[in-house]
């Protein structure tokens, strides 16, 4: 198979990016608490409280690069209505982007690759997402027929009604159910999950245990005010203040995920225990050329050494690329799994980490796909997503990315780990990744 | 003309009556066949059982060919014999299921079969043929395939190997008959030594819905022709230029646009007087127009000249334009002969003897287009026959001048293909002709234009100086 990629290292003029903080809304189940706010506005949230924290003169900030996977219609450019909304400089310019589920890495390596070209000293990177905002597809068919009629001034009822009659009241009229599908193979994304499953032999306990270990984890964190400075709480404007994530579940236990039925195929494995569930929330971190950032009175907390994004074959397996994406990002920062401390790989599914973290230990994937002698190496659980991921946390599409770099820009902040490796798979068979080190 | 019999078996009603009536009526199965350009996995989701008799020397590559066409092996062999399969089989999450064929699961199915023979010693080991087929050959699906391996006979070293060997050929043509009212085919493929990772490309080719049509057949995979820089599975005719001789309709069309699919640019040649298809066809594959009547004294060089000047030479050439001019030989005037023998043979040495003087270019794949009738003989026909055998022996001998060029020559030997040619054919001998073969029914164009494809494409370095007959296993010839 053959794959693509786009690649950069860090520093190639000389100037470094580095992380100087992050913060993120809470992420809160599709339809609940934060149903009101689209992605502009928790993306508001999380860049406000972002910038509180940081006590950033907002002076200082000069772009915004955001990434979102539903973005609203009239306002695509998700990135620049938060720089109006919070008032920030009419001068800070702004972009979004999107790479499905990889849209915030994307945005975030977007942003240092901009501050290491010398174009800007001082970014905004982060995304955000609401699926309770989706908007509903109306079928082309209605648009069609209806607005040549609706556009005319010389329409009469008579022309309304006579382009109503061309339509179906079924196929035509009625918005579309809106789903997680491929657009080319139309396959779902829990089919991929239970396919790679099947495929590669990921047993149910063993998706239900990494699910479980997630929500134990971050449970920990939650207990432990690991999250503290990283989730600021939001004001909806119903006038209700929403501190906490909401779909952690500190007291589940593989017995309860056992009970769960699976949803994809009827002898299948994926459930909605050992999946993301549907997010609303938003993330975001701050960069700067490491200078200005000492310049500012800033600790720096990490640096990129090196990213990569790859895709394959959607007809395959669709969820595997992070396989290939993690390998080719070590290779440019001229490291291995060996020395890496904390792993954060995005769990779409507990299904397609573990696939992901098997062919990562194979050496027959090793020699045949990335044209090594040696597999990867094995993953040690004890160093992968070791404050819960995804299935625990929840997964607004634009916003994981970048709520995986504060996550980890903090635990390199710590001290005692210097190297970390970050895993996104995304829809169209891509993969991201990313390698991350301390700044001391 | 349709074919009504295959009409009729789409319909579930008229398929169900006849079932339940019990009526003799053999509906062929509709074959499966596929659209748009080579795909990098052909056989993403199909199962297939493949087996190696003892000593077998291609499992690397039978399993690497599967692999890289998405199939999900099923093995008849013990797991350390098939390492090469679980190897592959983690790599890409198609781990071989290993069965025995002592306890094959009721209800076995799969897409097709794949037999390594390449070890067979002696006739009592043709005995493993047996013991795979004749259990599992139940289970082939409709449109399944079978493909067997051996060693070219002719370099054995025993004679005895040379017997079992040449026994998989007998064995090939009658299962051909057997299994081809369910759409399936059966091919086997001799390979010389060394020349084992070519295979590749010709057993990716035989597994695909691709060679639908070409059933009961022997591919010699050879180390002949010099080796291509790099073999690609899809857009495999990338930067090639084609040429393409009688593209105005029917089969020449066909090769036209499945070659352009490929990402050949085909430059389109027919007579002056086709002119209107003709261009039909160049504009519809984005290619070039050639207008030049083939048998004129000054054709060769006018061609040359073109493709020179257009394209600084040629890669790919493939003489497709032919007609027919049938008399019995006492009723035939000497202009009938002479046109016959021109068009199809007579044409396509002096253009080809031109083109390999300076413009077809190294790696270059030539292909001629014979005939089952050509080369079997039939009524009417001694001067489109003996034009058509011709062709053979033109092919097998340039074969070998230019082999050292990287240059492949093959022949292609169409059967009953539903063209304008055929459907003028009278009624009766039209069904019969049809339904004369193993597969039940006539080809399609583009059963010859995907044949066509293979044999220009990089892969095809296997085959050289051959004769692929494209006939559904049809019952007259061998």
């Amino acid at each position: 198979m053959t794959t693509q990629e786009t690649t950069s290292g860090n520093g190639k003029g000389g100037r470094r990016a580095v992380v100087v903080g992050g913060m993120r809304t809470p992420f809160v189940r599709a339809f609940g608490e934060l149903i009101e706010m689209d992605a502009i506005a928790l993306g508001c949230a999380a860049v406000s409280g972002l910038l509180k924290k940081l006590d950033l003169p907002i002076r200082e900030v000069e772009s915004i690069v955001w990434g979102g996977v539903i973005l609203p219609g009239m306002a695509p450019n998700v990135g620049r209505e938060i720089a109006i909304d919070l008032g920030l400089p009419p001068t800070v310019e702004a972009m979004t982007v999107t790479r499905a589920c990889a849209s915030g890495l994307q945005a975030i390596t977007l942003g240092a690759a901009a501050i290491e070209r010398g174009e800007v000293d001082v970014v905004v990177a982060g995304g955000a997402d609401s699926t309770s905002n989706a908007e509903l597809k109306f079928p082309q068919r209605l648009i069609h027929v209806m607005a040549p009629v609706a556009l005319s001034r010389k329409s009469t009822p008579a022309d309304y009604l006579g382009a109503l009659m061309q339509l179906s009241p079924t196929r035509d009229i009625l918005p579309s159910r809106p789903e997680i599908a491929e657009r080319s193979t139309g396959q779902v994304m829990g089919e991929a999950a239970e396919e790679m499953a099947q495929r590669n032999g990921i047993t149910r306990v063993a998706q239900d245990e990494l699910a479980v270990r997630s929500h134990h984890r971050a449970a920990a964190a939650v207990a432990s005010k690991r999250f503290q400075n990283e989730v600021v709480a939001v004001d909806t404007p119903k006038g209700e203040r929403v501190y906490n994530d909401t779909i952690i579940r500190a007291n589940t236990s593989l017995a309860q995920m056992a009970k769960l039925r699976p949803v994809f195929s009827r002898n299948g494995t994926v459930t909605a225990g050992n999946s993301s569930a549907l997010t609303d929330g938003a993330a975001a971190v701050v960069l700067m050329s490491e200078e200005k950032a000492r310049a500012l009175g800033y600790k720096p907390q990490a640096a990129f050494k090196s990213w990569a994004y790859v895709a394959i074959d959607p007809r395959d397996q669709l969820l595997l690329a992070p396989a290939f994406a993690m390998p080719k990002a070590l290779k440019l920062a001229g490291t291995s799994l060996r020395d890496i401390d904390v792993i954060d790989m995005h769990e779409a599914f507990a299904a397609q980490v573990l696939s992901v973290v098997k062919m990562l230990g194979s050496d027959a994937f090793a020699k045949q796909r990335l044209d090594r002698r040696k597999a990867v190496g094995d993953v040690d659980p004890e160093r992968l997503n070791i404050h819960g991921g995804s299935i625990a946390l929840g997964h607004p599409f634009g916003a994981t990315g970048a709520r995986m770099v504060t996550t980890v820009a903090n635990e390199l902040a710590l001290g005692d780990k210097s190297l970390a490796l970050l895993g996104i798979c995304a829809a169209g068979a891509q993969g991201a990744a990313a390698v991350m080190e301390r700044v001391s | 003309m349709t074919d009504i019999l295959m009409e009729l078996g789409q319909n579930a009603f008229i398929q169900q009556a006849i079932k339940t009536l019990g009526l003799p009526i053999p509906i062929p199965q509709k074959l499966r066949r596929s659209d748009g350009p080579w795909e990098d996995r052909p056989l993403a989701d199909r199962d297939v059982a493949v087996f190696a008799a003892p000593g077998g020397a291609l499992s690397a590559v039978v399993a690497q060919t599967l692999a890289g066409m998405g199939a999900q092996p099923t093995v008849f062999n013990t797991a350390a014999e098939s390492a090469d399969l679980a190897e592959l089989g983690e790599a890409f999450a198609r781990p071989p299921v290993f069965q025995s064929l002592q306890s094959i699961p009721q209800g076995f199915r799969t897409d097709a079969l794949v037999f390594d023979g390449t070890g067979l010693e002696d006739p009592a080991g043709l005995r493993t043929v047996y013991d795979f087929f004749s259990p599992l050959v139940r289970g082939l699906k409709p449109c399944g395939r079978i493909v067997l391996l051996g060693r070219s006979p002719e370099a054995l070293k025993t004679a005895e190997k040379a017997a079992a060997a040449q026994g998989l050929e007998g064995f090939t043509r009658s299962v051909a008959r057997e299994v081809g009212k369910r759409g399936a085919t059966a091919n086997v493929v001799y390979v010389d030594a060394g020349a084992e990772k070519r295979v590749e490309a010709v057993v990716r080719f035989l597994l695909s819905p691709r060679s639908a049509y070409i059933t009961g057949q022997p591919f010699h995979v050879s180390k002949k022709v010099q080796d291509a820089d790099t073999i690609p599975w899809t857009r495999v005719l990338d930067k090639k230029v084609a040429l393409v001789t009688g593209a105005a309709r029917g089969i020449g069309e066909a090769i036209a646009q499945s070659l352009a699919a490929e990402g050949a640019h085909v430059v389109c040649l027919d007579r002056p007087a086709d002119d209107a298809p003709a261009s039909r066809v160049a504009r519809s594959v984005d290619g070039s127009l050639l207008l030049v009547d083939i048998t004129e004294q000054e054709a060769p060089k006018v061609i040359a000249e073109r493709l020179l000047e257009d394209f600084g030479g040629v890669d790919l050439v493939v003489h497709n334009a032919g007609i027919t001019r049938d008399k019995t030989l006492q009723n035939m005037k000497p202009e009938l002969w002479d046109q016959a023998v021109d068009v199809n043979l007579g044409a396509v040495t002096r253009i080809t003897e031109r083109l390999l003087d300076g413009v077809m270019r190294d790696g270059g794949r030539l292909v001629c287009l014979s005939s089952v009738a050509g080369i079997a003989g039939n009524f009417g026909q001694t001067n489109y026959s003996s034009a058509k055998s011709g062709i053979v022996g033109y092919v097998r001998a340039l074969s070998a001048k230019v082999s050292r060029r990287g240059i492949a020559v093959n022949a292609i030997a169409p059967g009953f293909i539903e063209t304008r040619l055929t459907a003028a054919i009278p009624a009766v001998q039209r069904e019969i002709g049809r339904r004369m073969s193993a597969l039940g029914q006539g080809g399609l164009p583009r059963d010859v234009a995907d044949l066509a494809t293979f044999l220009v494409s990089p892969g095809a370095q296997a085959l050289t100086g051959q004769v692929i007959r494209i006939c559904g296993g049809m019952f007259i010839g061998a």
